[in-house]
């Protein structure tokens, strides 16, 4: 029932986004939907992150990730050897690393990279972009919204991002991230949309490219996203080093 | 075989192993997998999870030693202080297991290790952890069985680490042996309340023969209890040792995030009857009995040109002063001069005390520990050169190690360091056995 009353009210936003004439576009409330159509608040997911060097070569990480509410989430790698047992856990701006060998979650800044490559933790552990930024502006195109994104706190990893949205799906199309300086960090493009159950229809494949790392790649695929409750607790230090267990 | 001879050997053999630990790691490079493909596939296979996991690492490290000839703890600890160079190679296995059934998970971690050096051979096998435990609900986790713990936020020392092994400063994320322990843990998270976590770990640690024996006094239980709130973004924690294995202990330490990129951390650590082995001005020993207080406050930023930096300042109240590892030197030096002699027993005295505080890691009192990494500076993915500082602040001494890391091949870690260890006469570096280290480490993990 829930599930049917969330579907009209994002079909009747939709429609009334349509009819732009009549009403002020709201960059914000695209924003929300755009979360909603990208997974359900409390979640669990897996993930493989491929690195792209320019010579072809390839690295290839797997990560299990559970989100619960607006701020709370943990990821932890499955693979390779080398990485496995790592987990990196965000409560709001807090992020600490647990290494298994290392034996306790030590504090961890949001840009601090926890493995090598393009993506950071921030990327790892991104929350829905509605609660980390602020529309600031829109622009309308024919197939697509533009969107101005503002972090809202400067713990975010990118200052500002400018986010292209398809009308139809209100999923997203590209992200160009910046920092504060305005210097462009890296672009996001979402493809291959997909149709993970309980109508969730998302993209399934996120590639990125940096200027700042010429001929390099990174991409991420998605898998198993499944709308899962968790426990409070399980988002804690004490937790980390058992996430694993939560796994099916 | 005379003095010439014997450096000429000691040359050969370096040259030798070496080359071998050159070759070895060039064949294990190019037997590592490259995989060209330019296919992006995400098989559901590969996050199939088994009850049972097995897994861990192989490690080869070569080492190349200049050794500091006449310096005290070289002729306190080398059975032929004329050596000029010490050269070795080390191998281990770590094995980490764990099996899972409903509530219930078994954890073992079993590390093998052998050296081969100048002077000889030696091995060990160690159990570091092998426990069960049950976890009925995500708040309440219980345990039996030896754990390893890693109380503290300082990453180099832990002064509060009542119940853990001491960790190396210049490998701290390495695994350490745990004790044998009956555990609780419980947690509780609150939302929209300044308080949003707290967790409370109570272990029950006995000291019998052959159960924790080098804990403490045998034939006593101890309690150990850590008290962790997450309370307004700043994680806390409350730590408690009875028992009369050792001292009792409280102590509490902090970190938080002051800025995006600044975290701030530190420990504080109260022991109202610390007891040390004292040398007193007989060259008899003592052991006396003190309040002590040992303190950590450490930072870690992060640059915007990706430049990690760990500094961390150690007040170790239970160390010796200058003054009293100056009478250890002495006691030495007098030894050296009349061990021919015979009857003296002077340079047992000095070994004796050695063993008993004087000759460990990090005897003094303050200490800085500094550390400053690069993540893949000029676009050299999976590549990380850094440079550790360890500073005996009261003497002046210190180890100075450049290194870099390089894990671009899945599943290969290689490390590359040369540690540079000076101070003058009677200072801690100083008076080591090395003059300066060169280590090349590989490890495959599986």
């Amino acid at each position: 029932m829930h599930r049917i009353l969330q579907r009209i009210i994002c079909s009747v936003v939709v429609v009334f986004l349509h009819t732009g004439t009549a009403f002020a576009l709201d960059g914000n409330e695209i924003l929300r939907q755009v979360d909603a159509n990208m997974q359900p608040q409390s979640y669990e997911m897996y993930r493989k992150l491929i690195n792209v060097e320019p010579d072809g070569k390839k690295k290839e990480f797997v990560l299990y990730t559970v989100k619960t509410g607006q701020d709370k989430m943990v990821a932890l790698f499955i693979s390779p050897a080398s990485e496995e047992g790592r987990a990196t856990l965000r409560l709001g701006d807090n992020m600490w690393l647990y290494i298994p060998n290392v034996g306790k979650p030590l504090r961890i800044t949001s840009l601090q990279s926890v493995i090598g490559g393009i993506f950071n933790n921030s990327d790892i552990l991104r929350l829905d972009y509605s609660v980390e930024y602020d529309a600031t502006g829109i622009s309308e195109q024919e197939k697509t919204y533009q969107l101005d994104l503002k972090a809202k706190s400067p713990s975010v990893a990118y200052d500002h991002l400018k986010m292209t949205v398809d009308k139809e799906s209100l999923l997203p199309l590209d992200i160009e991230c910046y920092a504060v300086s305005g210097m462009l960090i890296k672009t996001l493009h979402y493809s291959k949309i997909q149709d993970f159950g309980d109508g969730m229809v998302r993209p399934s494949l996120l590639e990125t490219d940096s200027p700042l790392h010429k001929g390099y790649r990174s991409v991420m695929l998605f898998a198993k996203v499944e709308k899962k409750e968790f426990a409070d607790e399980v988002f804690t230090l004490n937790y980390m080093s058992r996430i694993n267990e939560l796994r099916k | 075989m005379n003095y010439e001879s014997k450096g000429t050997v000691h040359r050969r053999i370096t040259v030798s192993l070496f080359s071998k630990i050159l070759l070895l790691s060039g064949l294990l490079l190019v037997a590592a997998p490259v995989n060209g493909s330019d296919e992006f596939s995400f098989d559901l296979e590969e996050i199939e999870k088994k009850p049972y996991q097995l897994g861990g690492y192989v490690e080869l490290r070569g080492e190349h030693a200049d050794i500091n000839q006449g310096s005290v703890f070289t002729r306190l600890n080398l059975t032929d202080p004329n050596i000029s160079t010490m050269d070795s190679l080390y191998g281990s296995i770590q094995l980490d297991g764990s099996y899972e059934y409903g509530i219930s998970s078994l954890n073992v971690q079993l590390k093998a290790a052998a050296q081969q050096d100048t002077i000889g051979w030696s091995d060990l096998t160690l159990v570091n952890a092998a426990y069960v435990s049950l976890q009925p609900t995500p708040s309440a986790t219980f345990s039996l069985g030896k754990k390893s713990y890693k109380w503290g936020k300082g990453y180099a020392w832990n002064p509060v680490g009542f119940v853990n092994r001491r960790k190396d400063p210049n490998n701290p994320e390495d695994a350490l042996e745990g004790y044998v322990t009956l555990e609780c843990d419980f947690i509780k998270s609150w939302q929209q309340s300044a308080l949003q976590t707290a967790a409370l770990t109570i272990a029950v640690l006995p000291v019998w023969d052959d159960i924790n024996d080098d804990f403490g006094e045998s034939d006593e239980v101890n309690l150990a209890a850590k008290l962790y709130l997450l309370y307004r973004d700043v994680d806390i924690d409350l730590m408690v040792l009875t028992g009369n294995s050792r001292s009792e202990s409280i102590g509490l330490d902090f970190s938080t995030n002051l800025a995006p990129h600044f975290e701030i951390h530190g420990e504080a650590a109260y022991i109202p009857s610390f007891k040390k082995n004292i040398l007193k001005e007989d060259n008899s020993s003592s052991i006396e009995e003190n309040d002590t207080f040992s303190a950590l406050l450490g930072i870690r930023y992060l640059s915007e040109n990706d430049v990690t930096s760990i500094v961390e300042y150690y007040y170790n109240g239970g160390g010796y002063s200058e003054e009293e590892m100056a009478d250890f030197y002495q006691l030495a030096e007098a030894g050296f001069s009349q061990s021919l002699e015979p009857g003296t027993d002077l340079l047992d005295r000095a070994r004796e005390m050695s063993l008993k505080g004087y000759g460990r890691p990090q005897p003094g009192r303050h200490y800085l520990y500094a550390k400053f990494s690069q993540k893949e500076p000029f676009d050299l993915l999976y590549l990380s050169p850094g440079i550790v500082a360890l500073i005996n602040l009261e003497d002046q001494s210190y180890s100075i190690t450049p290194e870099v890391v390089y894990t671009g091949v899945t599943n290969w870690e290689f490390r590359l360091n040369f540690s540079m260890i000076d101070g003058g006469s009677h200072t801690e570096y100083g008076e080591k056995v090395n003059s300066n280290k060169l280590e090349l480490r590989a490890r495959y993990f599986f």
